[in-house]
C-alpha cells in the first residue's frame, strides 16, 4: 500500500495558510513521524489524511486511488487523539469494542478481538472500569487499543504522548515502538518533540510554517540536515550555528578561521553539533581559545556553554574528573569533516 | 452537510420561525385594525391601519393606570429582590455552614411553589391586614418567587468568580464587606443586570397573583385583559391593544437577556 | 448577616401562609355560606377530597393528560429544532432569540392571542383549517368538548417548545468535540453517532428539561383560564383552575385550602425528584 500527498494545501476561512504544497509518499509498514513546531501544519496534514479536515488544494491518494473526498469511515484508518477522546459514558470494554460494534461484527468475534488487544496493551484488568476511573497513561492505552482493535491499515496518532508526565511518556514511547514491531501496522505519528521523532520513526517528515522541509530516515536527518532549520531543530542541545563568510576556502567569523573545503566565497552559515567539538588538552595549531560560561552536568556527559569574542557555543563532552570552573580558558578543535555549511538566506545546505 | 439536506433544514427553520411569530403578528395587526376588518369572515391581511383602539382603551376606558401599576410593581419587586437576594447569594457562594444545601433547596421550593397554592392563604392573610388591592401586596407576592430566582442565579455568577480574587482583595487591605461591595459586585454586574431584567419580566408577565390580590385599584396590565373579554362580547381591537402593550417591552428585553436566559431558566444547572 | 433578611422574608411570606393554609384546610371556612367561620373539622375536608369529589379527580386526570401530552410533544419538537439550530452556523443567535418570543410573552396574552385566532366565526386559524379541510365547517376548536383539550395542549406546545430548544441547544453547544471525532474515526455513521454519543452525553440535560417542563405544566393556569376558563363544562379544568374555582368562585375556602395543599404536595414531590436527579447524580452541568 502506498500513501501519497500530492501538493496538498489548506487555507482556513480567516486566511491562515496551514499547509502549502505538501507532497509526501510512504509505504505500508513504515512509522512516519510528522515533526515540527506548533503551527507547522503537522496536525493539519494528519487530519486531512484522516478525513476530518478537507484540503483546499491538492489531493491524497492511497494505492493510486484518490481518497480526498472520502469520509473518514471509508478510509481504513484509525486515530488516537491527544486527549484520548474516550467515551465517558461507556466502560473501557465498550470503548474498545465500539469500532467493531459499529461495523456489525459478531458478538463472539468482538469479545475475542477486544480481549486480544487488551492483552497486547496490558489493560485486561481495566476492561470493566469507566474512563473517569483511569489514570492518564491507562486512558491513553485504551485509546490506542480502540484504534488498533479493528486492524486498520493505518493508525494515526496526534501528539498522543503530550499529555503524559515525563516518565510515562518515555515508557509509552517504548510501548508504541514495540507495537509497531509486533503488528507491522503503518503508523503516522504527529509530534513537536524531536526526541520522540528520532526514536520512533522509520522516516521523519520535518514541517515548518506549513511546508515540508525534509523527509528522510532519522540518521540522514541528523547527519545531513537539508536546511538550517532542520539542523537547529533536531538534536538536544541544538546544533551550533555561526554566521560569517567564506574567503579563499576558509570560514571566517569573529576571529575564528576554519577550513571550508569546497565552499565558494561569500556569506555563509557554519554549523557543528555540540558533541563533535573536541576539547583539546592544551593550545595547539588547530585550536581556538574559549572561555567557560556555564557548566551543566548531565552524567555521564556535561554541557559547556562557552564564549569567544562575542560568540557563544555549546559543547558536549564526557564529564571527567577535571574540575572546571567558570571563567577558565578552554581550547576547542573543530574537525573539518563535522562541519556543515548553509546558505544564509534560504537556509539550504551547501554540499 | 450536503446541499439537499441543507435546503430542507433551512426550509424547516423558516417554517418554524413563521409558526412562532405569526400569531403575535396577528395580534398586533388586530390591535390596529378597524372592527370590521378584525371581525371579517375571511382573514384580512391588507388593510388600512387605525390607531383608534389605543386611546380608547387606555384613556377613555382608563387603562393607563394599569401600565403604571405594572411598571411600579415590577420595578419595586426587582429592586427588593436584588437588595435582599444578592447578599444572600454571596453568602451561599462564599461561606460554608451546616444545612447550607438544604437551605438552598428551600429557596428552590419557593420558586417552584404553585401560585394557586400560595395565593389562597395570602389572600386571607393580606385581607386581615388590609393589604388587599394594594400594590404592596402584589410586590410582596412577586418577591417570593423573584427572591429565589435572584439567589439561584447570582450564586452561580458568584461561584464563577474565583476565590483568589476575594483573597487578593483582602491582601490589598479590604474587609470582607469591602471585598463584596468594591470588588465582587462590579465584577458580577452583568449577572446582576441579567437577573434584574429577568425578575422584571417575570413580574410584568405575572397573572394569577395579580388577578386575586389586586382586583381593582392596583390592577396590572395582565389583569386588564380578562376584564375586556366578557360573555356579552369582546372588544377585540381594544383587548389586543392592551395585550400588545403588555408584551412589547418583553420582546425588547428578550434581546437584552438572551445570553443569560438558559442559566436563569434552568436554575443554574446549565450555563448556556 | 447576609442571609438573614432573605430567609426572614421568605419564611414570613411563604412558610407562614403555607402553614396557615394547612391550618385552614382543617376548617369549614366559607365566604359564601353564612355561619361558616372556620370551625375545626378534623380530617373531614381531606376525606371529602379523597372520596366525595369526583370533579377533583377528573381535574387531576385532565391535568395528567395535559402534562404528559405537552411535555412529550414539546420535547420531541424542541429537540429536533435544537438539532436544526445546532447545525445552522450563521445568524444562529438572532434566529434563536426570535424563536424564544412565544415563551417570553405573558401567558395571559398568549391565551388571548390564541383565543382570537381560534374563534368560530372570524378566527384566522379556524378559517385556514377549514379551507384545507382539516376541520369541518361546524367544528368549534374551543367549544367542542371532544377536541378542546387537544386545542389547549397545542397552544401550550406553541408556547413552550422554544424552552426545550433553548436548553437542549445550550447542552449541545457545551459538548466536547473529541468524542465525536473519535466516533467518526471509529467508523460510526451519523445516526450511530447521534444514538451512541450525542444522546447519552445529553442525558442530564434531557432529564432536567423534562422535569422542569413537567413541573411548570402542572402549575398551568393563565393561558387556559383565558382560553376556555376550564370549559366547556370542565373538560379543560386543570387542577389549578379547579382550585381557583373552589376558592374564589364558590368561596369554599376551607375545602379550597385542602385542594391547594394537594397541588402543592404533588409539585413538591416533582421538585424533590428534580433536585435529586440533576444535582446529586451528575453534578453540575458545566459549559
Amino acid at each position: 500500500m502506498t500513501v501519497a500527498f500530492h501538493g496538498v494545501s489548506k487555507i482556513f476561512g480567516d486566511g491562515t495558510v496551514a499547509l502549502d504544497d505538501f507532497s509526501l509518499t510512504f509505504e505500508s509498514g513504515e512509522f512516519v513521524v510528522l515533526l515540527g513546531p506548533s503551527g507547522s501544519g503537522k496536525t493539519t496534514a494528519c487530519r486531512i489524511l484522516a478525513g476530518l479536515e478537507q484540503a483546499t488544494g491538492g489531493r491524497v491518494e492511497v494505492d493510486g486511488r484518490d481518497v480526498t473526498g472520502l469520509p473518514p469511515r471509508d478510509r481504513n484508518m484509525s486515530m488516537v487523539f491527544q486527549n484520548y477522546a474516550l467515551y465517558a459514558h461507556k466502560s473501557v470494554y465498550e470503548n474498545i469494542a465500539y469500532p467493531l460494534r459499529v461495523r456489525g461484527t459478531a458478538r463472539q468475534d468482538i469479545d475475542d478481538k477486544v480481549r486480544a488487544v487488551a492483552r497486547l496493551l496490558q489493560i485486561e484488568e481495566l476492561l470493566k472500569r469507566r474512563p473517569r476511573q483511569l489514570s492518564g497513561g491507562q486512558a491513553q492505552r485504551v485509546a490506542v487499543a480502540r484504534a488498533l482493535v479493528w486492524q486498520p491499515a493505518i493508525c494515526l496518532m496526534d501528539e498522543p504522548l503530550s499529555n503524559l508526565d515525563a516518565i510515562l511518556r518515555l515508557q509509552t514511547r517504548t510501548e508504541i515502538k514495540r507495537l509497531h514491531a509486533e503488528l507491522g501496522t503503518t503508523f503516522v505519528f504527529v509530534t513537536h518533540d524531536q526526541e520522540e521523532a528520532m526514536t520512533l520513526g522509520t522516516r521523519i517528515a520535518v514541517l515548518n510554517e506549513g511546508r515540508l522541509v525534509q523527509f528522510a530516515a532519522p540518521k540522514e536527518i541528523y547527519h545531513h540536515p537539508s536546511t538550517r532549520f532542520v539542523a537547529e531543530f533536531i538534536g538536544r542541545p541544538a546544533m551550533n550555528t555561526l554566521d560569517g563568510r567564506v574567503e579563499n576556502g576558509r570560514f571566517l567569523c569573529n576571529g575564528l578561521s576554519l577550513p571550508a573545503p569546497g565552499q565558494g566565497d561569500g556569506p555563509s552559515v557554519l554549523g557543528i553539533r555540540p558533541e563533535h567539538i573536541v576539547l583539546a588538552p592544551g593550545s595547539g595549531a588547530a585550536t581556538f581559545p574559549f572561555r567557560l560560561d556555564v557548566l551543566e552536568l548531565i552524567e555521564p556527559d556535561m554541557l559547556l556553554f562557552v564564549t569567544h569574542d562575542g560568540l557563544s557555543m555549546t559543547v558536549r563532552g564526557k564529564a571527567d574528573a577535571a574540575d572546571l570552573k567558570r571563567g577558565v580558558e578552554l581550547h576547542l578543535e573543530f574537525p573539518p569533516e563535522r562541519l556543515h555549511f548553509f546558505d544564509p538566506e534560504s537556509g539550504r545546505r551547501r554540499p | 452537510m450536503t446541499r439537499p439536506w441543507r435546503m430542507a433544514a433551512l426550509a424547516a427553520l423558516i417554517a418554524v420561525l413563521v409558526i412562532a411569530l405569526t400569531p403575535y403578528l396577528w395580534l398586533f395587526m388586530t390591535s390596529i385594525k378597524t372592527r370590521i376588518d378584525a371581525l371579517a369572515d375571511a382573514p384580512v391581511w391588507a388593510f388600512t391601519p387605525t390607531l383608534e383602539h389605543y386611546p380608547k382603551v387606555f384613556l377613555d376606558k382608563g387603562y393607563l393606570p394599569l401600565v403604571f401599576n405594572s411598571l411600579i410593581v415590577a420595578s419595586v419587586t426587582t429592586a427588593l429582590s436584588l437588595v435582599i437576594g444578592v447578599p444572600a447569594a454571596y453568602a451561599f457562594a462564599r461561606y460554608n455552614f451546616v444545612g447550607k444545601e438544604d437551605l438552598f433547596f428551600f429557596f428552590l421550593t419557593t420558586r417552584m411553589a404553585p401560585p394557586i397554592s400560595v395565593v389562597v392563604p395570602m389572600f386571607l392573610l393580606f385581607g386581615y391586614v388590609g393589604l388587599i388591592d394594594t400594590r404592596t401586596s402584589l410586590i410582596l407576592a412577586h418577591t417570593t418567587f423573584n427572591l429565589s430566582l435572584v439567589v439561584w442565579m447570582m450564586r452561580g455568577f458568584f461561584d464563577d468568580i474565583p476565590r483568589e480574587i476575594d483573597e487578593a482583595g483582602q491582601m490589598d487591605g479590604h474587609t470582607r464587606a469591602g471585598v463584596f461591595f468594591r470588588i465582587l459586585l462590579p465584577l458580577a454586574a452583568p449577572g446582576i443586570a441579567a437577573t434584574a431584567v429577568l425578575c422584571f419580566m417575570l413580574s410584568w408577565n405575572e397573572f394569577l397573583y395579580a388577578f386575586i390580590l389586586v382586583a381593582f385599584e392596583g390592577r396590572t396590565l395582565t389583569v386588564g385583559i380578562p376584564g375586556l373579554v366578557t360573555p356579552h362580547g369582546t372588544l377585540w381591537g381594544q383587548v389586543a391593544a392592551v395585550a400588545v402593550v403588555a408584551t412589547l417591552p418583553i420582546i425588547l428585553f428578550t434581546f437584552l437577556v438572551q445570553r443569560h436566559l438558559v442559566r436563569g431558566l434552568t436554575f443554574g444547572a446549565v450555563k448556556g | 448577616m447576609f442571609l438573614t433578611p432573605s430567609v426572614v422574608l421568605l419564611v414570613v411570606l411563604l412558610l407562614g401562609p403555607f402553614i396557615y393554609m394547612v391550618g385552614v384546610s382543617f376548617t369549614d371556612l366559607n365566604y359564601a355560606l353564612p355561619g361558616r367561620d372556620g370551625s375545626f373539622l378534623g380530617f373531614d375536608n381531606y376525606r371529602r377530597l379523597m372520596r366525595d369529589d369526583p370533579v377533583f379527580w377528573e381535574s387531576f386526570r385532565t391535568t395528567l393528560v395535559f402534562v404528559l401530552g405537552v411535555v412529550s410533544t414539546e420535547f420531541i419538537l424542541g429537540f429536533a429544532i435544537a438539532l436544526l439550530l445546532f447545525h445552522q452556523m450563521q445568524r444562529r443567535r438572532i434566529v434563536l432569540t426570535l424563536l424564544l418570543i412565544p415563551m417570553m410573552l405573558a401567558p395571559v396574552a398568549v391565551g388571548l392571542m390564541w383565543k382570537l385566532m381560534l374563534q368560530g366565526e372570524f378566527g384566522m386559524l379556524t378559517y385556514y383549517l377549514r379551507e384545507i379541510g382539516l376541520i369541518g365547517p361546524q367544528t368549534a376548536l374551543l367549544g367542542d368538548h371532544r377536541i378542546v383539550l387537544w386545542t389547549v395542549m397545542a397552544t401550550d406546545v406553541w408556547e413552550w417548545t422554544p424552552f426545550v430548544t433553548l436548553v437542549v441547544l445550550a447542552g449541545l453547544l457545551s459538548l466536547p468535540r473529541e468524542p465525536f471525532e473519535a466516533a467518526i474515526m471509529d467508523g460510526a455513521n451519523r445516526w450511530q453517532v447521534f444514538r451512541d454519543i450525542t444522546v447519552p452525553l445529553l442525558r442530564p440535560i434531557i432529564a432536567l428539561v423534562l422535569l422542569l417542563r413537567a413541573i411548570d405544566a402542572f402549575k398551568e393556569f393563565d393561558k387556559v383560564f383565558i382560553l376556555t376558563g376550564g370549559g366547556p363544562g370542565n373538560t379543560t379544568e386543570l387542577l389549578s383552575i379547579y382550585t381557583w374555582r373552589v376558592n374564589f368562585r364558590n368561596w369554599d375556602l376551607g375545602y379550597g385550602a385542602t385542594c391547594a395543599f394537594m397541588v402543592y404536595l404533588v409539585v413538591l414531590i416533582l421538585c424533590a425528584v428534580f433536585y435529586k436527579a440533576v444535582y446529586w447524580t451528575e453534578g453540575r452541568v458545566q459549559k
